[in-house]
C-alpha cells in the first residue's frame, strides 16, 4: 500500500490531472488509517500556516494551510509532531481522535529564530554580530516589481534604493550605507544561491556598455539592470550584509555591501503546486504643462521681435489657433503588464525540489518601450547517504527589452517637451511629420516617430547553475564542495530607418549589432565544524574559493540596407560594414575563515579573515587581507535581568569592526597600445597612462548595534550606528585634458586608475516593528525604517578637483557637480542667483559677466549672479555649491492590517532634504531658440513691457550667462510617496477545500498612488545617470515613474 | 562512526587534492591583454613603428576638424555665416563652455601627448629588429606634429602650457601657461629638429600615397610660416627660398584640380590631413566638409548640409574673372561638370529647381565639397564623411610667405623676386600679374591670401598676426549677417583675437587663466 501511495505520489509529478490525485489522497480507501483534521494556531489565536505535521513511525509529513488547517492520515496509535521555526514543537498522541486542534507557543528562547545567510554559512538571527537586514518573500508579496533590487526600496534600513528610470527593465541604484567609491559603480555584490553577480548595470568590468545611442540623436541613460533577469517570485529571502564585520568574509568585493539572495526551495510536506498571476495597468502620473499652439505662437512672435527676424505669417493671429499637438499625450500611453508563474515544490524521502516557470510581459508607458522575461528555475537537493547531501540548481532567464533612450538632454522624454505644437504627429497621408522646413536645424525630431521607428532592442540570456555536495565527516564536522557557473549573453540591435520627418531626413538606414558574452566559473571548498556544550558553542569555518571569468564582445555596423523591414547585416551595403571586438578575462583567488564563539547565550564573538588575490592588480599589489572582529552581549539573558522577562524578551548589544575591499577596476596597471583605424590604415597609440602601483581600495567599518524585543515581542527594534571609511578608493585620475587629450578611442591617453582618496560614511539605520492582535479577528503589523547617512570626502590625492559634466544639448557639456574634500560627493555646482535685473540702479551695481574672453555688461532683464569673490566680475571663480543631491534621511512605513480573511496594506516611503537639478526645466524655459517648444510658464520672460517677468530676457547666443547652471534650476527633491496600497482576500479554507485547493487569494494594489513633493518635474526620484555617483539627482529628462494598478491571484493546490 | 572515519580519510585526500590542484599560482592571476598589445611588447618591426604616426596625418585631428576648425577660423574671420549655429562666434560672444573650444584644445593636446610618448619612449622601447632610420624619422615626425599642434594652440588660445612629459605631469598636473614667445621658441625648436631628422624627398608629380609623409621640406615650409608670424622676415625668406629652390613642391597647374579627391596628395601638398570615406566607416574618420559646406542635394547621407555659407563680404572679395571664385563658392547658374548633385553627374545650381537652398547669403561653399558619390569621390561613410584631403599647408602658401617676407614690415614692395612668387599665385587664378610698376601692398597681399585660401581655415590667423587696429578695422567693415537679417556689423575688441581656454580645464586648473610664466627649456 505504501508503495502504491508512493508511486502515486511520484506519478503525480507528471500528471496534469491534479484533481484525481486529490481524490486519491483524500479518499478513504486506506483502511488502516484514520483521517485527522484540525487547525494550528498561535497563542493569540492566529492561524499558523506552513506548520510541519509529521506522523511518527512513517515518513509522512504534511503542512498546515493558509488558515492553519491540516488533514493527515495516521494510524490511531501514532503520534503527531507539530513543528515550526520560532515555535515550541509539540508532540501529540492521536489516541483515536479525528480532530486535533493545536496551539503552538512562541519558543521561549526567541521568537525570531530566523536563520540568516551571512556568507558561506548561516546563523540564527539572534546570534548575529554584524548588521544584517533581511527582506523575505512575504514582505513583497502582492507587489508587482519587475526587478529584485527594486524590492529593497523602503524595506531595509540603511539601504537606499532609487529607480534610475521608470523604463521597463531600467536600472536601479542600490546604495548600502552610502557611496563608498567614486569609480563607476557603488552597487552591492549580489550572491544568488552562491553565485556572485555584479550589480553594475554598465558592465564596466566586463568590457563596457553594450547599449549605446546613435551618434547625435536621442541618446541617454542606457544602463539596464543586471538583476532584471531574476524573477522576484522565485526569491525566498534577501539577506543584506551591511557592515564590514559581516561583509569582510566577501573581502575584496564587499565594500559596497553584499545582498545574499536565496531562492525558494522545496519545503517539507506534500508537494505544492502554486500559480501566481497578476495584471497591471500603468500610467504616467502627471504631465508637464507645455505651451499649446496659441501660447507657442505668442512666444514665437515675441522671440522673433527680440531677435529682429520676421515673425511667421501663420502665427499672425494667435487667437484663431487651436491647441495643436501635445506631444506628451502622444508619447505616453496606458501600459499593460502581465505576469504568470507556476511553481511546484515539496520534499519527500530526503529529496527536496522546487521547479518554477515564469513569464512577464510589461509594456512601457512611453510608446515603443517594453520588457518581456521568461524564467525557469530548478532546485534539487537529495540526502544521498546519511553523511552525504548533494544538490544542484539551475536557473535560466531570457529577457527582451525594447529600450526608449531617455535621461539625456536629447532623449525621447526631453524632445517630447521641446517638440512644437504646430506640427502634427502625422501628415495627412499617414507618414510622420517633423519640424518645418524653415525651422532651425536639430532642435528636435518627431519623438513619436523616433520612439516607434528606431529600434533599440536588447536580448539578454542568462544561465547559471551550481552543484554542491556536503559531506558529514563527523559529528559537527562538514565539508562542502561547490562548483558553479553562470553566463550572460547580451545581444543589442539598433536600427535607424530612412525617414523624412519634416526637415529631419535620414537618407540611409543603418544597423548596429552588439554582442557581449560573459561567463564565470566559481569553485569553493569549505570545511566547517560546530561544537556545542551546555554553555559553550563554537563554530569554525575555513574555505578556499576561485573565480575565473571571461568576457568577449563584438560590434558590427552596416548602412544602406535594402529596406527598413528586415534588419540583417546581410542586407546592407557591404562597403559600409565595420566590425570590432574586445575580450578579456579576470580571476580572483581567495582563502577565508570564520570563527564564532558563544558563552552561555550571553557573550558572543565572531572573527573572520579573508585573503584575496586579484588579477586586476600588478603582481606585487595583488593580495589583499580583510579581517573582521565582532561581538555581542545579550543583556536580557543575564541572570539579573530575569525579573524583566515578562516585558523584555531580548536585548542585545553588538559591536563590530571589519575591513572589506573593492577591486572593481580593469587591468590598467599595464601600459597598453591601442589600434585605431584611419585613412592610412591602423595606427597604434599609447592607450593609457599606466599605474603599476594601483592597490586595493579598502573600507574600514565600525558598527554598534542594539536589538530589542519587548512585550512578548510585540515591539521589536534594531538600531545601528556605523562609521565606514574607505581609503584609496579607485578612480580614473581626473586629469585636465591638456594632459590626456582626446578620448581613448580618438587617440588620447586614458588617465591612470589610482587610489584617489578617502571617504567617510556615517549614520544610523533603525527598524522598528510593532505587531499586535487586538481581537480574535484583527491584527496590525507595522514596520518603520529610518536611514540617515552622511557622506564626506576626507582626502583626495593631490587635491584634485572632481567636476562632472552633463550634456545640456546634443554637443554641449556643462559642469553640474563638484566634489571637494570636506563635503559629500557630487554637490551641485554653479552660480548663485540674486534675481533678474529690473532697475537701472540694480544694473549699475550688478557684477559684470566675464565668461568668454571679455567682460560683457548685463542689460535690464538679465540674471544677476552673486559675485562670490567680490571682484566685480562673474566668472568661474564665482561658481559655488548650489545644492546637495543626498537626502538628510530616508524612511519607510509599512502597515499590514488583517481582519478575518482580509488583508489591507499601506506602504509609505520618503526621502527628505535632497535637491534635484532640473535640467529639463532649464531646457524648457530657456527661450533661446525659435522653432522649439517650451513650458507654458516660459512665456513670462522679461521685456520692456513685462518687467516683472519670472524669466530673464531671451538671448540667442550663449553670450550672457542667463541660462548658466545656477540655483535657478535646483529644486527641493524631498518626497513622501504612497508607494503601495493593497487589499487582499483569501477564501476560507472550508470553501476552497471543496475545490481541492489549499489557498486561493485575490489581491489588488496600487503602486505609486500619490507623491507629495514640491518638485516641478515629472518625478524627483531621478537616481544616478548610468549609476554614476557624481551625477546623482540630475534630471535631464528621465523616464517618469508610473502609477501601477494591479490585480492578482495566488492559487495553491 | 566507523563509516565516518573511512570517509573522512578518503575525503581528506580529496580535500588535499582539490586544494593543491586549484592552489593559487601567479599564472591563474596573470591576465594580460587579450585584444591588444602592451607597450613593452609592441615596437618590434619597422611597420609597427611607422604605423604609430598615421593618426597624426588626420584622424586624431578629427574632433578639431569636423566642425570647430571652420567655426573658429571661417566664422570668426567673417568668411562664413552660420545658418543654425555659430552666432556666438560671429558676434564675438563665445563663452568658455563651448565645445567649439574644447574639441580643438583636446585634439591638439592629444597629438602632443602621443608625440611626447614617441619622443620620450620610442628609442627605449623599440626592439633591435627595428631599423634605426625608422626610429629616427618617426621621432622626427613626432616633433613635427607637436609643432603643428602648438602652432594651432598658440594662435587659438595664446599662452598655453608647454608639455614635454605627460607621465610626469600626471603626477603634478596644475601647471601654469607659458609665454607666447616661449611657445613659439618651442615650436621652432621642434621644427628645426624635424628639419634635421626627417627624410629628404621630392614630391612625386603623380598624386598618391608616397606624397603623404612629411619631409625636411615640410618642416622648412612651416619654419618659414612660423618665422613670418614671429616677424623674423629674414629667416622666413631664407626658409621659403630653401623650399622654393629645392623643387620638392610645385603649384598644381589648375586651381580647380586642387580639390579633387583624385588629386589627394599632389605636389602642392606640404602637409594634408588624410580622410577615409566608406573604407574605414567610423565616426570622424572621414572629411565632413561635404556636409558642413555642401548643400543637401550634394550629399548622399546627411540631411542638413551647408551649415556654414559664404558671407556677402567674402563673395565681394573675389575680383572679376578670378578662376578661384567658382571653385571657392557657388551661386545660382554655376555649373560643375564633375560634381554629382541631386542624383546627376554634372551639377547645375538652377534657381528654378532649387529655389530656397541659397536663402542665407545667396551662395554656398564649393571648396572641399565633392558632391554625391562618383567614381572620382569614392563612397561616403555612414555619416556622410568623404575621402578628400584637406590642406594644412600647400605650396601657394610658401610663395605668398616668400613675397611677404621680402616685403617685411613695409607697406609695399616692388621687389621683383617677391613679385615672381606673388604673380605665380595670381596667374594660376587667371588674374593679371602685377607689372613692374605696381607694387605688392601689404593690404593686397593679405587680401590675396584671403581669397587664395578662402574656407581653408587660415584667414583668421592672418587677421590675428597683422596689427590689431588693422584687423579690427577690416572686421568691423564686414557684413557678417544673412540676407534676411540685413547688413550686420560686429566689431571685435583686442581680446577677441584669442579664444578663452575651455572651461572644462580652467575649472580643474584655474592657473590657466593666470599670467603666463617663462618656460624653462631643457
Amino acid at each position: 500500500m505504501k508503495k502504491l501511495l508512493s508511486n502515486l505520489n511520484h506519478w503525480k509529478v507528471d500528471t496534469i490531472s491534479i484533481s484525481l490525485i486529490f481524490f486519491l489522497l483524500t479518499s478513504s480507501f486506506v483502511f488502516a488509517q484514520t483521517k485527522i483534521q484540525g487547525t494550528v494556531k498561535d497563542v493569540s489565536g492566529m492561524p499558523l500556516p506552513g506548520v510541519n505535521i509529521s506522523v511518527s513511525g512513517t515518513k509522512k509529513t504534511v503542512s498546515s494551510d493558509y488558515d492553519g488547517k491540516y488533514s493527515v492520515e495516521a494510524p490511531s496509535d501514532a503520534t503527531l509532531t507539530f513543528s515550526e521555526v520560532g515555535f515550541t514543537t509539540r508532540i501529540i498522541p492521536v489516541n483515536g481522535q479525528t480532530k486535533i486542534n493545536v496551539i503552538l507557543q512562541i519558543s521561549s528562547e526567541d521568537l525570531r529564530e530566523v536563520v540568516v545567510n551571512i556568507g558561506y554559512r548561516t546563523q540564527k538571527k539572534k546570534d548575529l554580530t554584524g548588521a544584517v537586514s533581511t527582506v523575505k518573500a512575504k514582505d513583497f508579496a502582492d507587489t508587482p516589481q519587475v526587478s529584485v533590487d527594486g524590492l529593497l526600496q523602503g524595506r531595509a534600513a540603511g539601504v537606499i534604493v532609487t529607480n534610475n528610470s521608470g523604463q521597463p527593465g531600467g536600472s536601479v541604484s542600490v546604495k548600502i550605507r552610502g557611496i563608498t567609491s567614486l569609480s563607476g559603480t557603488n552597487e552591492p555584490l549580489y550572491i544568488v544561491d552562491g553565485i556572485p553577480i555584479s550589480g553594475d548595470a554598465t558592465s564596466r568590468a566586463t568590457g563596457g556598455t553594450i547599449v549605446r545611442g546613435y551618434v547625435g540623436g536621442n541618446s541617454g541613460s542606457v544602463a539596464t539592470s543586471p538583476l532584471n533577469l531574476i524573477n522576484p517570485n522565485d526569491i525566498e529571502t534577501m539577506d543584506i550584509l551591511k557592515d564590514a564585520s559581516a561583509t569582510a568574509i566577501y573581502g575584496s568585493r564587499g565594500a559596497n555591501g553584499v545582498v545574499i539572495i536565496t531562492t525558494k526551495s522545496g519545503k517539507k510536506g506534500t508537494g505544492k503546486l502554486t500559480y501566481d498571476t497578476f495584471l497591471s495597468t500603468q500610467n504616467v502620473t502627471h504631465l508637464l504643462k507645455t505651451m499649446d499652439l496659441k501660447q507657442y505662437a505668442i512666444q514665437q512672435n515675441a522671440l522673433a521681435n527680440v531677435y529682429n527676424v520676421q515673425p511667421r505669417s501663420e502665427f499672425a493671429v494667435p487667437d484663431v489657433l487651436g491647441a495643436g499637438t501635445n506631444w506628451q499625450d502622444e508619447i505616453y500611453k496606458t501600459a499593460i503588464m502581465k505576469s504568470h508563474q507556476l511553481s511546484f515544490s515539496g520534499a519527500k524521502d530526503g529529496n527536496t525540489y522546487y521547479l518554477s516557470g515564469g513569464y512577464l510581459d510589461q509594456e512601457g508607458i512611453v510608446v515603443g518601450s517594453a520588457f518581456k522575461r521568461y524564467n525557469f528555475d530548478v532546485k534539487l537537493e537529495s540526502k544521498v547517504k546519511d553523511w552525504l547531501t548533494m544538490g544542484a540548481n539551475a536557473a535560466m532567464g531570457i529577457s527582451d527589452e525594447d529600450i526608449t533612450l531617455n535621461g539625456d538632454s536629447n532623449g525621447i522624454i526631453s524632445s517630447t517637451i521641446l517638440s512644437t505644437p504646430d506640427v502634427a504627429v502625422r501628415n495627412l497621408d499617414g507618414t510622420y511629420a517633423g519640424p518645418p522646413k524653415d525651422g532651425s536645424q536639430g532642435s528636435w525630431i518627431n519623438p513619436v516617430a523616433s520612439a516607434l521607428m528606431n529600434t533599440n532592442n536588447l536580448i539578454k540570456k542568462s544561465f547559471s547553475g551550481n552543484f554542491y555536495s556536503t559531506f558529514r565527516l563527523a559529528k559537527g564536522l562538514e565539508y562542502r564542495f561547490d562548483l558553479g557557473g553562470s553566463n550572460i549573453i547580451s545581444d543589442f540591435e539598433a536600427f535607424q530607418p530612412t525617414y523624412t520627418w519634416g526637415v529631419a531626413v535620414n537618407k540611409v538606414n543603418s544597423l548596429q549589432k552588439r554582442s557581449n558574452s560573459w561567463y564565470g566559473l566559481n569553485v569553493k571548498n569549505v570545511i566547517s565544524y560546530k561544537l556545542a556544550t551546555d554553555s559553550h558553542k563554537f563554530s569554525f569555518l575555513a574555505g578556499q574559493e576561485a573565480n575565473d571569468s571571461h568576457y568577449h564582445g563584438n560590434e558590427q555596423t552596416i548602412a544602406g540596407l535594402l529596406s527598413n523591414d528586415i534588419h540583417s547585416i546581410n542586407l546592407g551595403d557591404q562597403n559600409t560594414l565595420t566590425a570590432s571586438e574586445y575580450k578579456g578575462s579576470s580571476a580572483l583567488y581567495s582563502f577565508f575563515g570564520a570563527f564564532n564563539y558563544d558563552f552561555g547565550d550571553r557573550y558572543g564573538l565572531s572573527l573572520t579573515m579573508r585573503a584575496d588575490g586579484s588579477s586586476n592588480f600588478a603582481a606585487e599589489n595583488r593580495w589583499g587581507y580583510f579581517p573582521s572582529y565582532a561581538g555581542y552581549w545579550k543583556l536580557s539573558n543575564e541572570p539579573f535581568m530575569a525579573g524583566a522577562k515578562p516585558y523584555i524578551d531580548n536585548i542585545k548589544i553588538r559591536l563590530g569592526y571589519g575591513e572589506s575591499g573593492n577591486q572593481n577596476t580593469t587591468g590598467t596597471y599595464n601600459s597598453n597600445i591601442r589600434a585605431i583605424k584611419s585613412a592610412l590604415g591602423n595606427f597604434y597609440t599609447a592607450a593609457n597612462i599606466a599605474n603599476p602601483d594601483l592597490k586595493w581600495e579598502t573600507s574600514e567599518q565600525t558598527n554598534l548595534g542594539l536589538d530589542f524585543d519587548l512585550f512578548n515581542s510585540k515591539l521589536a527594534a534594531t538600531i545601528e550606528l556605523y562609521r565606514k571609511q574607505s581609503s584609496g578608493f579607485l578612480f580614473a585620475l581626473p586629469l585636465p585634458s591638456y594632459i590626456t587629450g582626446l578620448e581613448g578611442y580618438q587617440g588620447g591617453l586614458e588617465p591612470p586608475q589610482v587610489n584617489l582618496g578617502s571617504m567617510r560614511n556615517q549614520g544610523i539605520d533603525a527598524t522598528l516593528t510593532y505587531t499586535n492582535k487586538f481581537t480574535q479577528d484583527f491584527s496590525w503589523n507595522s514596520t518603520v525604517i529610518f536611514t540617515k547617512n552622511q557622506n564626506e570626502l576626507m582626502s583626495l590625492q593631490g587635491n584634485f578637483d572632481l567636476t562632472k559634466d552633463a550634456g545640456v544639448n546634443g554637443y554641449t557639456q556643462k559642469t553640474v557637480t563638484k566634489t571637494i574634500v570636506g563635503q559629500a560627493v557630487g554637490q551641485f555646482y554653479g552660480y548663485e542667483t540674486v534675481g533678474i535685473i529690473r532697475t537701472e540702479e540694480q544694473l549699475a551695481n550688478a557684477p559684470i559677466p566675464f565668461t568668454g574672453n571679455k567682460a560683457v555688461k548685463s542689460v535690464l532683464g538679465d540674471v544677476e549672479y552673486v559675485d562670490q569673490n567680490k571682484d566685480g566680475l562673474i566668472d568661474e571663480k564665482d561658481l559655488t555649491f548650489i545644492g546637495n543631491p543626498h537626502p538628510d534621511f530616508t524612511y519607510g512605513f509599512n502597515n499590514t492590517f488583517k481582519y478575518k480573511n482580509f488583508d489591507f496594506g499601506i506602504f509609505l516611503q520618503g526621502s527628505q532634504g535632497n535637491d534635484v537639478m532640473n535640467l529639463t526645466r532649464r531646457a524648457a524655459t530657456k527661450n533661446q531658440k525659435l522653432y522649439e517648444n517650451q513650458l507654458a510658464e516660459a512665456i513670462d520672460f522679461w521685456t520692456v513691457d513685462n518687467v516683472n517677468a519670472k524669466y530673464p530676457r531671451p538671448d540667442g547666443g550663449d553670450g550672457h550667462p542667463n541660462i548658466a547652471i545656477s540655483d535657478r534650476y535646483v529644486e527641493d527633491g524631498s518626497i513622501l510617496r504612497v508607494q503601495e496600497v493593497k487589499f487582499a482576500y483569501s477564501l476560507p479554507s472550508d470553501i476552497i477545500s471543496k475545490a481541492y485547493l489549499t489557498k486561493l487569494r485575490f489581491y489588488a494594489s496600487v503602486q505609486n498612488l500619490y507623491t507629495f513633493t514640491k518638485y516641478t518635474g515629472y518625478d524627483p526620484e531621478v537616481g544616478s545617470y548610468n549609476q554614476d555617483p557624481l551625477l546623482a539627482g540630475i534630471d535631464s529628462g528621465r523616464y517618469p515613474t508610473n502609477r501601477t494598478i494591479t490585480f492578482g491571484m495566488n492559487v495553491e493546490f | 562512526m566507523k563509516k565516518y572515519m573511512i570517509n573522512f580519510k578518503s575525503l581528506l585526500v580529496l580535500v588535499v587534492f582539490v586544494l593543491t590542484a586549484t592552489a593559487c599560482n601567479d599564472e591563474f592571476l596573470d591576465r594580460s591583454s587579450e585584444d591588444g598589445y602592451t607597450s613593452d611588447a609592441f615596437y618590434s618591426s619597422d611597420e609597427q613603428v611607422a604605423a604609430t604616426t598615421y593618426g597624426m596625418y588626420g584622424r586624431m585631428w578629427a574632433p578639431f576638424y569636423t566642425k570647430c576648425f571652420y567655426a573658429l577660423t571661417e566664422l570668426s574671420s567673417g568668411n562664413c555665416w552660420g545658418n543654425a549655429d555659430g552666432n556666438e562666434v560671429i558676434q564675438f560672444k563665445l563663452t568658455a563652455d563651448s565645445y567649439i573650444l574644447s574639441d580643438p584644445w583636446r585634439s591638439c593636446f592629444g597629438v602632443v601627448a602621443q608625440a611626447n610618448s614617441l619622443i620620450n619612449d620610442l628609442q627605449k622601447n623599440a626592439k633591435s629588429t627595428v631599423s634605426p632610420a625608422v626610429v629616427k624619422s618617426t621621432i622626427a615626425e613626432a616633433h613635427f606634429f607637436r609643432a603643428i599642434s602648438y602652432f594651432y594652440l598658440v594662435r587659438l588660445f595664446g599662452p598655453v602650457p608647454i608639455i614635454e612629459d605627460n607621465l610626469a605631469l600626471a603626477k603634478d598636473p596644475y601647471v601654469n601657461t607659458n609665454r607666447v614667445e616661449d611657445v613659439y621658441t618651442f615650436i621652432l625648436n621642434d621644427l628645426k629638429y624635424a628639419e634635421a631628422n626627417l627624410p629628404v624627398k621630392i614630391r612625386s608629380r603623380t598624386p598618391g600615397l608616397t606624397n603623404v609623409g612629411v619631409s625636411q621640406g615640410s618642416a622648412e615650409a612651416f619654419l618659414a610660416k612660423v618665422y613670418l608670424y614671429q616677424k623674423d622676415y629674414a629667416n622666413a625668406k631664407l626658409m621659403a627660398e630653401k623650399v622654393i629652390n629645392s623643387g620638392e613642391f610645385g603649384l598644381l597647374p589648375k586651381y580647380s584640380d586642387l580639390f579633387l579627391t583624385s588629386k589627394n596628395n599632389n605636389e602642392e601638398s606640404i602637409y594634408s590631413w588624410q580622410w577615409a570615406g566608406a573604407s574605414v566607416n567610423e565616426y570622424q574618420a572621414g572629411n565632413f566638409s561635404n556636409i558642413q559646406y555642401g548643400l543637401d542635394i550634394l550629399n548622399d547621407r546627411a540631411s542638413y548640409g551647408a551649415t556654414y555659407v559664404p558671407t556677402n563680404d567674402i563673395q565681394n572679395a573675389f575680383e572679376q574673372n578670378d578662376l578661384r571664385r567658382q571653385e571657392s563658392y557657388m551661386i545660382y547658374g554655376d555649373y560643375y561638370p564633375n560634381l554629382k548633385g541631386d542624383g546627376k553627374v554634372g551639377f547645375l545650381l538652377d534657381k528654378a529647381l532649387y529655389p530656397n537652398v541659397l536663402d542665407g547669403t545667396g551662395a554656398a561653399v564649393k571648396k572641399y565639397v565633392v558632391g554625391q558619390e562618383t567614381g572620382e569621390t569614392g563612397a561616403p561613410d555612414g555619416w556622410g564623411g568623404m575621402s578628400n584631403c584637406n590642406y594644412i599647408m600647400r605650396y601657394a602658401d610658401v610663395l605668398l610667405i616668400h613675397a611677404e617676407a621680402i616685403m617685411g614690415s613695409a607697406a609695399e614692395t616692388n621687389d621683383p623676386v617677391a613679385k615672381i612668387s606673388f604673380n605665380k599665385v595670381r596667374e594660376r587664378a587667371g588674374l593679371p600679374a602685377l607689372d613692374v610698376n605696381t607694387p605688392i601692398t601689404h593690404k593686397g597681399l593679405i587680401h590675396e591670401r584671403r581669397v587664395e585660401f578662402a574656407f581653408e581655415g587660415d584667414y583668421w590667423f592672418d587677421l590675428g598676426r597683422i596689427p590689431r587696429s588693422e584687423a579690427i578695422a577690416l572686421i568691423s567693415e564686414q557684413d557678417r549677417g544673412a540676407d534676411y537679417e540685413g547688413v550686420k556689423h560686429y566689431t571685435p575688441v583686442e581680446t577677441d583675437f584669442i579664444f578663452p581656454k575651455p572651461a572644462i580645464d580652467v575649472r580643474k586648473n584655474p592657473k590657466l587663466k593666470e599670467a603666463p610664466v617663462p618656460y624653462v627649456f631643457k
